[in-house]
């Protein structure tokens, strides 16, 4: 997977907002790649065009061979369904579904079976067996993102795409969602690409790509959670920068040690 | 998608509740229309072609075509009649039996009753194959000097009747030469039921056998009907008699009995069929706004679901599956209501038949034939309505971007790209609709007026949904002029979701519309009704004499009387016409007509007119407005004409008339009763009158006008009740809608008014907001809906009565503001609930959705 060059501006003249302006980015196979960036660094937006549910306004994509600009909104469904997995911060299911019907959905929509023995194996790491007949009402947060996760892994997509998967979770689920990401690329070789803004979240990737003001701002390669926090507070402050020097501010900021 | 689908409809089964409503009730409507029509119709195949149950043939002479055999030749037919046919017929293999019909007519005295009765007589089959009498009592004649007599004749088992008859057989003459009258009396044996028969209650009937007929005068028989043998071939038994007939030189027709009772019963079953269509236009227009109900619910309730539409594509469903979903959807919905309505309207149907059947009434309605037509067409309107009115929601839905489905606290509103093709949609149906209600309104096509009307109030509607977000917002600012904050703020709202607004308004909208249509039109139809009835009948009482003359104090006699408020005299006397020919002619003093007759155009002449009928200016050759010249002996006079149906042959003002012919005498009297005066006052004034002029005049006759335009009056306002009953209906599916959407769309802002809560707005006034915004958008639909009713109701009358006379506009304003207010209320009051359970909501639920 890889972007070349890819511009996305919104609006026109004087009122235009340039969310992102030539982003050079790739994606190793069978890695965990996280994109961070302060908020308005354009991550998400990178993401939406990565996966193809928004058009750039210059620049290509790749996903494989398959370029996906020249792509019609049919076959970018098609794509969806089979090679591009989601998974949303929140309101991942359908509600009027239950929980085996949601992670069946993708494959459904296609018109294709499941694999037994995958699905099988894909429902007990998750550890979903006995959720299956229950509706996303009766199911906790993380449960729902589990499942929104085996829905995700089904079909073996060429990747999956994370949107700040553990916004909305406590940091116990938040903890158990990302070792099961990290997890299915160790043991399956599946790709994941995942945005997010929470440096622990960041710590469980291979790699970590930094996005400000709509382009590439460097890169850490097997990060920590520290790694990653010096590296945005110099995106934010220039480097050097000590918040705890704040000397006539009466609360002092201390960074936080993270086990 | 199936099962998506399937799961949809079963979680949000509540939510659609209020469509499946309005289809029930339309097509119930519908069902029970065409149910009732085709038991009206079996009803009346059943009673009057009972005589052709079991006949395979009836065979009946053509007597024009004898009648032009006889012009031909000279003198009448010794062939080609059906008596020579009967031998033939009867030795034809397969004939089982045959009967000879004929009838004649006779006079009746009944023990016990004073004066006599008209009856018809008719043979009775000596075949008891072919007897199709049912009996109420004792048995059928078998010899003569026995009758059996229908129920309205009035006779039992037993009694004796004088009847009386002409001789025509000529056995005797009476002394000018004119057959004489025979009496005879016979006994009665037996009282037939005619059940269901139309006819019955017109005139009594006798049956007789077929010599007794004959002894009374009954001619040829005019009838012939065959009975087969079991198991012979029908159509080979028609052919064959139909050559048999053909080789006496036979002029007439052979056809089957039931085509026999289908033509018998072709005329009344003409009539029920005009009632028929006029009340599917009702029903039509009860499904027409089923369909606007459930296309406004539905597009509700995607924009409430734009989230999981948004899941769904980025799931990977594509637009044509997202699309077949919501139609999926419809349909299912549809093809379930209907099933309930179809049931519905059978139901409905039977209840109708059992309540008015049973009675005497004129309907004949007895038991119930379903058609499985009317089960097919129930189910395929309701499905094919419903998936109608989806469609364009489901084109909407396809429009929901994936990206949406990523932005949970967004709430995305469906783009209106498609604002622009609802325009051009919208003007396509509206114009061509508009172009034929205006065409079928001038040129009196009721048809065509209606569906112009429909056509073009859905483009109306269409139309509307751009013009009233703006116009509820100006609204909400010019309020907000008087230092009325929440209206302000409700002013926003309406522009931020224009989409919401305008369903909500539009449910509303048609509501009102309808009601309006309603009242305006009755009130006008009313107003027309009256004006050309009074112009037409524009005298109350008319005292005429035409023999005689009426004495000069007669006059101040019938004023005098109790209920007459003033009167007029008229002198009369034969006037020679310019075609040479004498007529009657009336002379009336132009100012006391006026002020006696209740119409300007009723037929009273002014200085120089004469007042005549259309058919006396055809006769005479003139038109309206070119003079005339009428002489009486050496005396002439010309005056203008003026023609008016409501005048008396000749009427012209008193002075020419006396001019004419100074000897004129006194020969009409109108009277005017006082205004208001009731319908049993009428009569009793109308008797007082009657007895009056009896005593100074034997002759005198005297015609009550104002009772013919009370029972005129009467049967308009019957006709009145029962369209606005029927009308009602659609109306109730209308509010059925207005509900619907409005609880709907506060359900639907429960994120949105939880947000403002958290921002810290009080209970107090986030619920005095959502009343404002209610108050705006229901006050603009109830003033627009005001508006176009009005203009619809106006229509129609005009397409109905139109032709009649000229259209008189009776709006009635204290009605129309009760609408809006009504209105008004009703939508304030509608979000009021839901309001209160929102504000309820704690902030944070509801932002958490």
């Amino acid at each position: 997977m890889r972007a070349l060059g890819l511009t996305k501006v919104y609006g026109r003249g004087e009122t235009s907002v340039t969310a992102l302006s030539g982003v050079d980015v790739g994606f190793a196979r069978g890695a965990f790649t996280a994109i961070m960036g302060p908020s308005g660094s354009g991550k998400s937006t990178l993401m939406h065009c990565l996966a193809g549910l928004d058009t750039p306004s210059s620049g290509q994509v790749w996903l494989g061979e398959t370029e996906l600009s020249a792509l019609g909104d049919g076959e970018l469904t098609r794509l969806r369904r089979g090679r591009i997995g989601f998974v949303f911060q929140a309101y991942n299911l359908l509600p009027v579904l239950d929980a085996r019907a949601n992670i069946l959905l993708p494959m459904q929509l296609a018109g294709a079976q499941p694999d037994g023995d995958w699905l099988d194996s894909v429902i007990s790491r998750l550890g979903l067996a006995d959720r299956l007949t229950h509706r996303p009402h009766e199911l906790s947060g993380g449960q729902q993102q589990r499942v929104a996760i085996a829905r995700a892994l089904l079909p073996r997509p060429d990747v999956v795409f994370a949107d700040e998967p553990t916004g909305n979770l406590d940091s116990r689920s938040g903890a158990q969602v990302l070792a099961l990401l990290r997890s299915s690329v160790r043991e399956t070789g599946q790709t994941v690409v995942m945005v997010t803004h929470d440096p622990i979240a960041a710590s469980y990737a291979d790699r970590v790509v930094l996005l400000a003001d709509g382009a590439v701002a460097g890169e850490i390669t097997a990060p920590t959670a520290n790694d990653v926090i010096d590296a945005l507070r110099e995106l934010d402050h220039g480097p050097d920068f000590d918040i705890g020097s704040a000397a006539d501010s009466s609360v002092a900021l201390r960074p936080v040690e993270v086990a | 998608m199936w099962r998506i689908t399937l799961a949809q409809v079963r979680t949000h089964v509540g939510r659609l509740i209020a469509s499946c409503i309005a289809i029930v009730i339309a097509i119930g409507f519908v069902v029970a229309t065409l149910v009732l029509s085709e038991t009206t119709r079996v009803t009346m195949l059943g009673a009057v072609g009972e005589r052709y149950v079991d006949v395979v043939a009836v065979v009946t002479s053509d007597p024009i075509a004898m009648g032009q055999v006889s012009n031909e030749s000279g003198a009448e037919p010794d062939s080609g009649g059906l008596a020579d046919v009967v031998d033939a017929v009867r030795r034809l293999e397969g004939v089982a039996a045959l009967s000879a019909e004929s009838e004649t007519f006779a006079q009746v005295e009944v023990p016990g009753r004073a004066g006599t009765q008209s009856v018809s007589v008719e043979s009775v089959s000596s075949a008891s194959e072919l007897r199709w009498q049912d009996l109420a009592d004792g048995r059928l004649p078998n010899a003569s000097g026995e009758v059996a007599a229908s129920a309205r004749v009035g006779v039992a088992v037993g009694e004796t009747l004088a009847v009386t008859t002409y001789d025509t057989a000529g056995a005797t003459q009476g002394a000018d030469g004119e057959p004489a009258t025979l009496v005879e009396e016979v006994r009665v044996v037996g009282v037939v039921d005619l059940g269901a028969d139309p006819t019955a209650s017109v005139q009594g009937r006798l049956f007789a056998t077929a010599d007794q007929v004959a002894a009374w005068g009954g001619g040829e028989p005019f009838e012939l009907r065959v009975a087969a043998e079991p198991g012979a071939d029908v159509d080979a038994l028609l052919g064959s008699i139909r050559e048999a007939v053909a080789a006496q030189g036979f002029l007439g027709t052979v056809m089957s009995g039931e085509q026999a009772a289908e033509n018998r019963a072709a005329d009344f079953t003409r009539d029920a069929a005009a009632l028929t269509t006029i009340l599917l236009i009702f029903a039509g227009l009860a499904v027409l706004v089923a369909g606007l109900v459930i296309a406004n619910t539905f597009s509700v309730l995607l924009a409430q679901r734009t989230r999981e539409l948004a899941l769904l594509r980025c799931v990977g469903a594509s637009a044509r599956q997202v699309r077949r979903g919501v139609l999926a959807e419809a349909a299912i919905t549809g093809f379930g209501a209907s099933l309930v309505g179809v049931g519905v309207g059978v139901g409905l149907a039977a209840l109708t038949s059992a309540a008015v059947g049973g009675s005497d009434s004129a309907i004949p309605l007895t038991g119930l034939s379903v058609p499985l037509s009317a089960v097919w067409t129930g189910l395929a309107l309701g499905t094919i309505v419903t998936l109608l009115a989806a469609v364009f929601p489901a084109v909407a839905a396809t429009r929901v971007s994936p990206l949406a489905a990523l932005r949970p606290t967004d709430q995305a509103a469906i783009r209106s790209k498609p604002g622009l093709l609802r325009l051009a949609l919208g003007l396509m149906l509206f114009l061509p609709g508009l172009a034929a209600l205006v065409y079928g309104v001038v040129y009196g096509q009721v048809l065509l007026a209606v569906g112009g009307g429909g056509l073009s109030a859905l483009g109306t509607i269409l139309l509307l949904q751009r013009v009233i977000p703006p116009v509820v917002a100006l609204a909400g600012r010019t309020v907000a002029q008087f230092g009325s904050l929440p209206a302000a703020l409700a002013a926003g709202n309406a522009t931020r979701n224009p989409r919401r607004t305008a369903a909500t308004a539009t449910a509303l909208l048609i509501g009102v519309t309808l009601t309006t249509a309603m009242i305006v039109g009755a009130a006008s139809t009313r107003a027309t009704a009256e004006a050309a009835l009074l112009s037409n009948y524009p005298t109350d009482v008319i005292v005429s004499s035409y023999e005689t003359e009426l004495p000069d104090s007669l006059l101040g006699q019938l004023q005098g009387v109790d209920g007459v408020a003033t009167g007029t005299g008229l002198i009369g006397t034969e006037v020679t016409g310019p075609d040479g020919q004498p007529w009657a002619a009336l002379g009336v003093d132009p100012v006391a007509g006026l002020e006696t007759a209740r119409s300007a155009d009723g037929g009273v002449p002014q200085e120089g007119e004469v007042s005549i009928a259309s058919w006396l200016a055809q006769v005479w050759e003139v038109a309206a407005g070119e003079p005339v010249t009428l002489t009486v002996e050496s005396r002439s006079v010309s005056l203008i004409v003026e023609v008016n149906d409501a005048s008396e042959s000749i009427t012209m003002p008193k002075s020419d008339l006396r001019q004419l012919d100074p000897a004129a005498t006194n020969r009409q009297i109108w009277l005017r009763l006082d205004d208001g005066l009731g319908v049993d006052a009428s009569v009793r004034a109308v008797d007082e009158i009657t007895d009056v002029a009896g005593q100074a005049v034997s002759t005198a006759s005297v015609a009550g006008i104002v009772s013919l335009r009370q029972a005129l009056n009467s049967i308009l306002d019957t006709m009145l009740l029962v369209v606005t009953a029927l009308l009602g209906v659609a109306v109730v599916i209308a509010l059925i809608g207005v509900g619907n959407t409005l609880a709907l769309s506060v359900i639907e802002r429960r994120q949105e008014n939880g947000l403002m809560r958290a921002l810290g707005l009080t209970r107090g006034q986030l619920r005095g907001l959502l009343a404002w915004e209610a108050l705006l958008i229901a006050g603009v639909a109830a003033v627009l809906g005001v508006v176009i009713g009005a203009g619809y109701g106006l229509a129609g009358t005009a397409a109905i009565l139109g032709q009649v006379g000229a259209v008189v506009i009776d709006i009635p304003w204290m009605q129309l503001l009760a609408v809006i207010a009504v209105a008004t209320a009703a939508g304030v009051l509608a979000s009021v609930l839901p309001a209160r359970r929102a504000a309820r909501t704690s902030p944070v639920a509801a932002i958490a959705g």
